[in-house]
């Protein structure tokens, strides 16, 4: 594959949650910092989300929660990623989340938290990294 | 006003006051001063200001309770009613809520605004597979006039009014708190109440939609035109500017396309054959309030009055007072309260207060300070209506009406304002409306534009957020109570739900969902109003995600236009 491929990065808004100002500056971010945005938009089932970040051969995938529903619905996704062969695609969650439910998030296999409050250059730079070491380069 | 020569003398003297002053002016903070929404702030304004905006005292203002209502909607304001006060919340289940809402009537609080989860908001029962993980998450879930029936026990609805922020499945929450009413035998001709139902903004801003627009715009329209012939007390429609603020919109592009939003309802309503004056009067406005532009929001506000009341008069030809009046209740969200030094939003929350009040705004819903760590507490919630009412009882500023009218900066902005909401209103007529608007993602666009901007310059400290970005503590502390919601409440409200369906009169729901079938097929108009059947259906105890499922079967979902 094109080494000089920029990262690619799927946003995406799991469950019934509508709130995309978020995701969509972070979007804006990460394009303006060279990276290949696909955005799933809102609405979006777990399976409809793994499956999305197969097809697109995404680098990261990134998640957006405000409605307090990623308890469910985040590890549900890293299962499935890794069900379909895309386990060793990172993922990142960003929103609204409770300090406490950290731990747990990562346990489950989320590579990083980002929550209210979080700078877009940290934002970006995390990403960058994560996808360029992460194992999805691998396969590069 | 000022005489011609007597501007000439102040414009002079000004010119003379700035030369003599030139180097003092060059050591101020900034070199020039905007707005959030990009008006200049100079540094002073005169009766010249005023003059070259072509400000009439009569026209223009006018008096309290007058058209064009810029001071007001009624002739006294606060020195006969205090605003309504109102407080969004709704915790997991009927049982908890009830509890609390009572707490807060027995309070002072003489609004409550329902919080519904997401689930009950896009119409999915709590066992719907959609709604795994989100029962209770963000608000009540209730989805039957059983669960009515507890959350509201013993809450007068004759008394109490009542707030929902039910959008997509608005005609629902309506049916259901005209069946609520009923039981309680309040007389509808008096009942008093209010519903979003506002489903423009979900497809511009807030995402809680579920038919496609046409369809969603009927069913507004089909409410708006229900009550209005037999509720008039009731507001079934709150046009929102605040999701539009919280998605990211200036104040400015909140006020415009909040109106524009409105008149596409109230067009769609006219279109039908409906007479503007039987359904002008069901509109509230839910504004935003941020306490980051003081002198703005209050101009907002002003110039808000005064555009609706023109155009009401001017281009819908509305001849009844009632319809002229826009009925003002902002609303403050949480994108400029913070988790650092919490309770400093204690002091953001009281300043929107003022404003509001300074804006001479009907009810106000203001937020708590603990809302940026989850459901805000009973404490938090208690604490914002302790700060209207001491700005209410304490500070005096209810006694006396539209107290800033006259201020140069004020009535200038507000004149600033309406030009430029005339204008945006004029770009989303060029664009081919409001519908088209949402087609090619024009709203969409320009949200993220300007959240974008606020981003940045926030991060870059150009926004000084004290305790955030400046003035920061090495030790964060955290509210001692931080509300989360039991995941088991969902296991039991999935229970609850199918025990409903079991005991009630099931031949009676089928029945009446099939008459909602068949009219929703059937083409929209004044004689195939839907909310008959709805309030029928709700009253024989059909959920709302059965109602839902119904439309969703003939009109299909919505899906969004990307924007990125």
């Amino acid at each position: 594959m094109d080494q000089t491929r920029p990262i690619r990065v799927l946003l995406a808004k799991p469950g019934l949650d509508g709130h995309d100002r978020g995701v969509i500056v972070v979007a804006m971010a990460l394009r303006d910092a060279g990276m290949e945005v696909i955005y799933t938009g809102r609405h979006q089932s777990a399976e409809q989300i793994a499956e999305a970040a197969i097809q697109e051969d995404v680098d990261v995938v990134g998640l957006s929660s405000l409605a307090d529903a990623h308890g469910v619905v985040v590890p549900k996704i890293i299962r499935l990623l890794r069900q379909k062969g895309g386990g060793n695609i990172p993922v990142v969650l960003g929103g609204f989340i409770q300090p406490e439910d950290v731990p747990s998030l990562k346990e489950a296999g989320v590579a990083g938290v980002f929550g209210i409050g979080s700078k877009l250059d940290d934002i970006v730079a995390f990403i960058r990294g994560i996808g360029k070491t992460g194992a999805a380069s691998q396969k590069r | 006003m000022e005489s011609k020569e007597e501007l000439n003398r102040i414009r002079s003297a000004q010119t003379e006051w700035e030369k003599e002053n030139a180097a003092e002016f060059q050591k101020e903070r900034k070199k020039e001063f905007f707005t959030h929404s990009g008006f200049p702030a100079k540094r002073i304004y005169t009766p010249v200001d005023l003059e070259e905006k072509g400000f009439d005292y009569l026209k223009d203002l006018g008096f309290p309770g007058d058209y064009p209502y810029t001071r007001g909607v009624n002739p006294s304001m606060y020195r006969r009613f205090i605003w309504g006060m109102a407080k969004y919340t709704g915790f997991p289940t009927p049982e908890e809520s009830n509890k609390f809402w009572r707490s807060q009537v027995a309070a002072g609080q003489n609004i409550l605004s329902i919080a519904y989860d997401l689930p009950t908001q896009l119409g999915y029962d709590p066992d719907h597979p959609l709604a795994e993980g989100e029962v209770g998450r963000v608000g009540i879930s209730m989805c039957s006039l059983r669960d009515w029936e507890t959350a509201l026990s013993g809450i007068d609805l004759s008394k109490v009014l009542v707030n929902q922020v039910m959008n997509a499945a608005g005609a629902v929450g309506i049916a259901s708190h005209i069946a609520m009413a009923e039981k309680q035998g309040v007389d509808l001709a008096r009942l008093r109440g209010t519903c979003q139902n506002d489903i423009i903004k979900e497809y511009t801003a807030r995402g809680n939609y579920v038919y496609p627009p046409k369809h969603a715009l009927r069913l507004v329209c089909d409410a708006l035109h229900y009550c209005g012939e037999r509720m008039p007390s009731y507001r079934p429609l709150e046009v929102c500017g605040q999701h539009l603020g919280e998605k990211g919109a200036t104040p400015l592009h909140e006020a415009a396309h909040c109106l524009a939003n409105a008149f596409t309802y109230l067009q769609s309503a006219v279109d039908r054959g409906v007479d503007i004056d039987t359904v002008a009067p069901g509109l509230n406005f839910f504004t935003g309030i941020r306490h980051t532009g003081f002198f703005e929001e209050i101009a907002k506000h002003r110039a808000i009055r005064r555009v609706y009341a023109r155009v009401l008069k001017e281009k819908f030809g509305a001849k009844n007072p009632r319809s002229l009046i826009c009925r003002l209740v902002p609303a403050q969200g949480g994108i400029e309260l913070h988790r650092e030094q919490y309770l400093n939003n204690i002091a953001r929350i009281a300043i929107c207060a003022v404003e509001a009040s300074l804006s001479g705004v009907q009810a106000m819903a203001l937020a708590s300070y603990d809302e940026q760590f989850g459901i805000p507490t009973v404490e938090a919630n208690i604490n914002t209506i302790r700060c209207q009412q001491i700005v209410a009882y304490e500070t005096g500023i209810p006694d006396v009406v539209d107290p800033l009218a006259g201020s140069y900066f004020v009535e200038w902005l507000t004149s600033e304002f309406e030009e430029g909401i005339m204008k945006e209103l004029a770009n989303v007529e060029r664009i081919g409306g409001v519908l088209k608007g949402i087609e090619q993602g024009y709203f969409q666009r320009k949200y993220a534009e300007d959240a974008y901007r606020w981003q940045k310059a926030f991060e870059k400290g150009e926004m000084m957020r004290v305790g955030v970005n400046c003035f920061r503590e090495e030790e964060e502390s955290r509210p001692v109570r931080v509300y989360r919601c039991d995941p088991n409440i969902e296991e039991r409200r999935v229970a609850e739900v199918k025990e409903l369906r079991r005991s009630r009169d099931n031949g009676r729901v089928k029945q009446a969902l099939e008459e909602i079938k068949k009219r929703a097929s059937a083409d929209s108009g004044v004689d195939n109003n839907l909310m008959p059947p709805i309030i029928e259906a709700v009253k024989a105890y059909a959920t709302t995600g059965e109602i839902c499922d119904v439309l969703r079967g003939v009109w299909g979902e919505y899906e969004e236009h990307q924007i990125i």
